[in-house]
């Protein structure tokens, strides 16, 4: 037989039984913290043309996405990821709407990663996105809402970290880099590389001299060294409010700082965190950005931010910001916690045999109708009337078996 | 308290690594046993745990969480691409990473000539020659003793390497020009940063003292 038809292909795999159950009920959980807030679901299709997802709207790289042609020859792709789509959809069906749009979803995304990472390309994501909505309120909103989930999915120990992009973009335009060296600080400052942000400075100082620009504001010097390291508390947000005085940059500040306080009136502030260091591969971010982190997975197992300028590309100009948590990361934590998905139904086997048939189903029957889960099983083999009870209830984790 | 791991690259950097890490009162004495088979080793006290792995391997521990922190050689690093926190420069382990070749294939590099380039670093010679030079250039990949590539004809330059430059000069070699400065960085995982916040940062500005007091 062909080997092959029996496996999947890599980065994809089977979910099923106790697994599939947990997950399902971990889904079911988390999707009820957006209803719990007023969000309607949406759904969109798996497949959209390219554009959606292509490189000027700043999501998953594109060599990343699944693509294929359809019979006119349009490139199509799987979907990596949902806000693209959301934004499309709500730029398309809610025109004449002038209130914000609250909308949350459930479902598959895909992403080619290359191959021997170890990494799934199908993943099963729910979250949710504001629309039309500016403020710190909405920030708040979301943010509350990305907590609230990963309470809602047992974890006591977690982090919400929370940063905004304008911070560095307001610092390096302010400082009038290049768009090369701009680059070069976000790859530094993103991977935390104090001593390569110095040096880069440093070798910028040398070439200044040459072409005898102004030098670098010692305020944004300071800033930029320190970016990496301004991650904490509330405290962390007066000490960058101090150094980024008659700044630009100073206004980020000012929004995290109204978040906290919101985030502090929805009694969510101990799990907060502040990190001005910060920055999305999303490119689409333009605002507060965060991600949730736990033990046990080496990934965010939240993530969002606010994205004011996406839903331009489809023609509403609507500010915006959204969250997705990833099911998948969430249950790996979930397992290495050791923190249990208890099933919410208890399930029962009927054992029969040929001759108790009627009196079988009928058994099953009633016990639905009493809401309980019953499977019948059929003995079939002198082999399956050997075994005890016990035994079928242990291999099955059934709450009772009943032989008739 | 939950354990820190640690991965250490095989070899000198583990060795420079744990005299480091001794003078900041951290050491681990069933590491020091040569005859020893173990492939993790743990201190109760701290709660640390250390293990020996490749270089090219480091930063994938530390990408999916499996060690805390890794020591690693900066080409690593940069080879591989992963998403993790590079947080402290050890200052040992220098080299740098060159282009090489005879003498004569200096010419090549000034020019739009499509030339091949034997490595063991792909991705590095490949940046280099794109975004740096804007040359195009035929990149092979080789796993060891790159300086054949040249002598043999299987390409006009080479990207490795170059601590004295010995082997180079053996084999008539020379450096060409020079990509980058390279040494030893301690690496961290973005969760363990942030889950691990006052263990880490501790341990980071400790041996950054020392760093600096040499």
């Amino acid at each position: 037989m062909n080997q092959k038809i029996l496996h999947t292909p890599e980065g994809l795999r089977d979910i099923y039984s106790d697994e599939c159950e947990r997950k399902q009920i971990l889904e079911q959980r988390l999707h009820q913290v957006p209803a719990s807030f007023g969000y309607r679901d949406i759904e969109t299709p798996s497949i959209e043309f390219f554009d959606v997802f292509g490189s000027d709207i700043g999501t998953i790289p594109s060599r990343d996405l699944f693509k294929f042609f359809d019979r006119e020859g349009n490139t199509l792709v799987l979907r990596p990821d949902f806000t693209p789509s959301i934004a499309r959809a709500a730029s398309r069906y809610f025109q004449n709407v002038d209130h914000p749009i609250r909308l949350s979803y459930l479902g598959r995304s895909f992403v080619n990663y290359s191959g021997l990472q170890g990494r799934l390309k199908e993943n099963t994501q729910m979250g949710a996105e504001l629309i039309g909505a500016s403020g710190a309120d909405a920030d708040a909103e979301i943010i509350a809402m990305a907590t609230e989930t990963m309470l809602a999915a047992g974890l006591t120990e977690f982090q919400i970290s929370i940063g905004h992009v304008a911070f560095f973009e307001s610092l390096a335009e302010e400082a009038g880099f290049d768009e090369d060296t701009v680059l070069r600080l976000r790859n530094l400052i993103h991977n935390r590389n104090t001593f390569g942000v110095e040096k880069l400075l440093g070798s910028l100082e040398e070439e200044k001299d040459q072409t005898a620009a102004g030098p670098l504001d010692e305020r944004i010097r300071r800033l930029l060294i320190a970016l990496p390291t301004l991650t904490g508390g509330g405290e962390v947000l007066d000490k960058a409010f101090r150094m980024s005085e008659g700044l630009r940059a100073q206004e980020a500040v000012v929004r995290l700082k109204k978040v906290l306080e919101l985030l502090k009136v929805y009694g969510l502030e101990r799990y907060t965190a502040f990190d001005l260091g910060m920055l999305s591969v999303y490119m689409y971010y333009t605002g507060i950005i965060f991600r949730g982190y736990t033990y046990g997975t080496g990934e965010a197992v939240v993530k969002g931010g606010r994205y004011d300028a996406l839903l331009r590309h489809f023609g509403k100009d609507l500010p915006s910001i959204g969250f997705v948590v990833v099911i998948s990361q969430l249950l790996n934590a979930l397992q290495r916690q050791k923190i249990e998905i208890l099933p919410e139904h208890e399930r029962y086997l009927i054992l029969y045999g040929e001759e108790a048939a009627e009196e079988a189903v009928s058994k099953a029957v009633a016990w639905r109708k009493q809401g309980k889960y019953t499977e019948l099983m059929l003995l079939a083999s002198e082999e399956d009337r050997k075994k005890s009870d016990e035994e079928y209830r242990c291999e099955g984790g059934y709450a009772g078996v009943v032989r008739l | 308290m939950r354990y820190l791991t640690m991965a250490l690259t095989k070899g000198r950097l583990a060795k420079q690594t744990m005299q480091l890490l001794e003078k900041v009162g951290i050491s681990c004495e069933e590491m020091t046993d040569p005859a020893t088979r173990k492939l993790i080793f743990i201190n109760e006290e701290l709660k640390l745990k250390f293990f020996l792995a490749k270089g090219p391997d480091v930063p994938t521990y530390v990408e999916y969480g499996a060690a805390d922190i890794g020591v690693v050689g900066e080409d690593t690093i940069m080879e591989e691409g992963r998403k993790i926190y590079e947080v402290l420069d050890l200052g040992f382990g220098k080299c740098r990473m060159c282009v090489a070749g005879p003498e004569e294939a200096a010419a090549l590099l000034n020019g739009q000539e499509q030339i091949r380039v034997a490595t063991k670093y792909p991705k590095i010679a490949r940046d280099y020659f794109t975004e740096r030079k804007n040359q195009t250039v035929e990149i092979i990949k080789l796993n060891g003793s790159i300086e054949l590539a040249p002598i043999v004809g299987l390409a006009e330059v080479i990207v490795d390497i170059v601590e004295t430059g010995s082997t180079l000069k053996e084999n008539g070699l020379k450096v060409l020009e020079e990509v980058c400065p390279l040494s030893a960085r301690v690496v961290v995982n973005p969760v363990s940063m942030r889950m691990e916040n006052a263990r880490i940062t501790k341990l980071l500005d400790d041996m950054n003292r020392i760093l600096t007091l040499k």
